[in-house]
């Protein structure tokens, strides 16, 4: 995006190319997919994979496993949130034992979550309930991350306002170190989306029955190349959109 | 609405890191009587914040006690309202939310919270920024909301320690009247800590000059200027003499404190 502040040609030329940027990669695609130079079944061509796509979109079954991807990206997002603020808070408000959890949380953090896969599968099954789990669990760690270190650095001044108004362990939790934490809940929140969403499309690609991870490793296998690309573009698209919320989201609230 | 508060007998002794113990405050007594305004001036490192915290009862002395209208109180105590040296205005609401604040925990009815907070609001000079939120404001702005926010509560005893610190010389003067004039009008029992001589004769009835570490209340000087006092008296020669008998008390204490920390 052209940021503000910019002078006005210089944002006019900045945007000018991020239109062109797309249309010159789908010129290109064409190009190559029509020179014969790869095989077809692996670049289709656009008019191909566009016809997958309105295929796709008019087929009631696309919207059954993009409803089973949301309800799973839903379900493990809101656990992952609920338990990361939790245990964040939990850890922050005490700092001799977040210093000791630290780094064990840093480190379980920057480990891929999908090789928790086999694990969450023998304790949940193939179904959504595993990828709702392995999301959730991708989406935890930072989270919990942010708002401990958020909880660490609430600023003791406005703890003490508190303490000389002679506050219920509540009103402290609810007046103060909450709203203290909109910031770094919401960073964390950011960051633990982007990896739900990658847990979950993993998952479903892995071993699933359902999802639009399953339809993409479904197409790929009996190869309809060009269905794959459509579902690929339409995972796109909706990460995209999330994204957009989220975005929105952050600057609403996050005032830090 | 005001009280006495005393200080008896009041010590505390803390541990360094490398487990050295340093005496804070020898014990120290002190009385401020009803409607008083009292300043407290010492050196940096006196313990000036020490004895803030514990008559605010966010930490126990070692020994001794706060009184309070001739009872003995321990932790935070509704009587005692508390302005803090740093900036603590809550960023997230705004200076008439800020200012309610405490009456919101204390579940008063909105409508009535935030009909009083107007009211205190505009007693510290900022109607027309109710609705702003601190980081729109200057940092005097922001300590008077701090302010109101206390004064909001009607606490019996006002207790600041080094509020307009972290401002220029110019600002402390001209809210040093605003704080005047809301004290004429509360007549409020005040306790003010600060290291600015001007300040504490500006505002004070009575100074208590405090030695370097460990801290203890030298003693304590009578103001004897008229009131409604503002900001012109400090080109007095009144002022002045003032001022310079609280230096020759102060001197040779923060002399101690700069050789302490090796500054001279």
């Amino acid at each position: 995006m052209a940021q503000t502040g910019m002078n006005p040609r210089l944002r006019r030329q900045v945007l000018t190319l991020q239109v062109l940027t797309p249309v010159v990669l789908v010129i290109l695609w064409e190009l190559i997919a029509r020179s014969g130079l790869l095989y077809e079944g692996v670049v289709p061509t656009i008019l191909e994979v566009a016809s997958a796509f309105w295929n796709e979109v008019s087929s009631p079954e696309l919207y059954h496993h993009f409803g089973v991807t949301l309800m799973e990206l839903f379900g493990g997002f809101t656990i992952a949130t609920l338990i990361g603020v939790v245990t964040g808070i939990a850890l922050g408000s005490r700092p001799f034992v977040s210093s000791v959890a630290d780094p064990f949380l840093s480190s379980l953090a920057t480990t891929p979550k999908i090789i928790f896969l086999p694990v969450v599968m023998l304790i949940f099954g193939i179904g959504p309930e595993s990828k709702v789990a392995l999301g959730a669990l991708g989406g935890f760690f930072p989270i919990a991350l942010s708002t401990m270190s958020g909880t660490l650095n609430v600023r003791p001044v406005l703890v003490d306002v508190g303490k000389a108004l002679n506050l219920t362990r509540w009103q402290m939790l609810v007046k103060i170190y909450l709203p203290s934490l909109v910031g770094p809940i919401i960073r964390g929140m950011r960051l633990g989306l982007g990896v739900t969403i990658i847990a979950i499309l993993l998952g479903e690609i892995k071993l699933s029955n359902a999802g639009l991870g399953f339809l993409a490793i479904e197409y790929y296998n009996t190869f309809h190349i060009a269905s794959m690309y459509s579902i690929l573009i339409i995972i796109f698209l909706t990460a995209l959109s999330i994204n957009a919320v989220m975005s929105y989201i952050s600057q609403r609230f996050d005032r830090a | 609405m005001t009280a006495t508060l005393e200080v008896r007998n009041v010590s505390k002794t803390f541990e360094s890191d490398n487990g050295d113990r340093i005496q804070a405050l020898a014990p120290a007594n002190l009385g401020v009587k009803q409607g008083e305004f009292l300043s407290i001036i010492g050196p940096s490192g006196c313990g000036k914040s020490t004895l803030f915290n514990i008559i605010g009862g966010m930490i126990p002395p070692d020994s001794g006690e706060v009184i309070v209208n001739g009872v003995s109180v321990s932790g935070p105590h509704k009587d005692i309202g508390m302005v803090f040296q740093e900036e603590s205005t809550f960023p997230w609401r705004t200076v008439l939310d800020n200012v309610a604040f405490s009456l919101e925990v204390a579940g008063m009815e909105k409508k009535e919270r935030l009909e009083k907070a107007r009211h205190f609001v505009e007693l510290v000079g900022l109607t027309g920024f109710e609705h702003h939120f601190p980081h729109q404001l200057s940092g005097g702005m922001r300590q008077r909301t701090a302010i109101a926010r206390t004064l909001a509560s009607e606490p019996r005893i006002l207790l600041m320690d080094e509020p307009f610190g972290a401002l220029d010389e110019q600002t402390r003067l001209l809210l040093g009247d605003k704080l005047l004039k809301i004290c004429d009008a509360l007549k409020q029992t005040t306790m003010l800590i600060t290291h600015n001589i001007t300040e504490a004769v500006q505002l004070s009835d009575r100074v208590a000059v405090m030695s370097y570490r460990p801290g203890t209340i030298m003693r304590t000087i009578d103001i004897e200027l008229p009131r409604p006092r503002d900001s012109e008296l400090i080109s007095t020669d009144k002022f002045a003499a003032y001022v310079g008998q609280i230096w020759e008390d102060l001197r040779t204490e923060a002399d101690r404190g700069m050789k302490a920390v090796g500054e001279a």
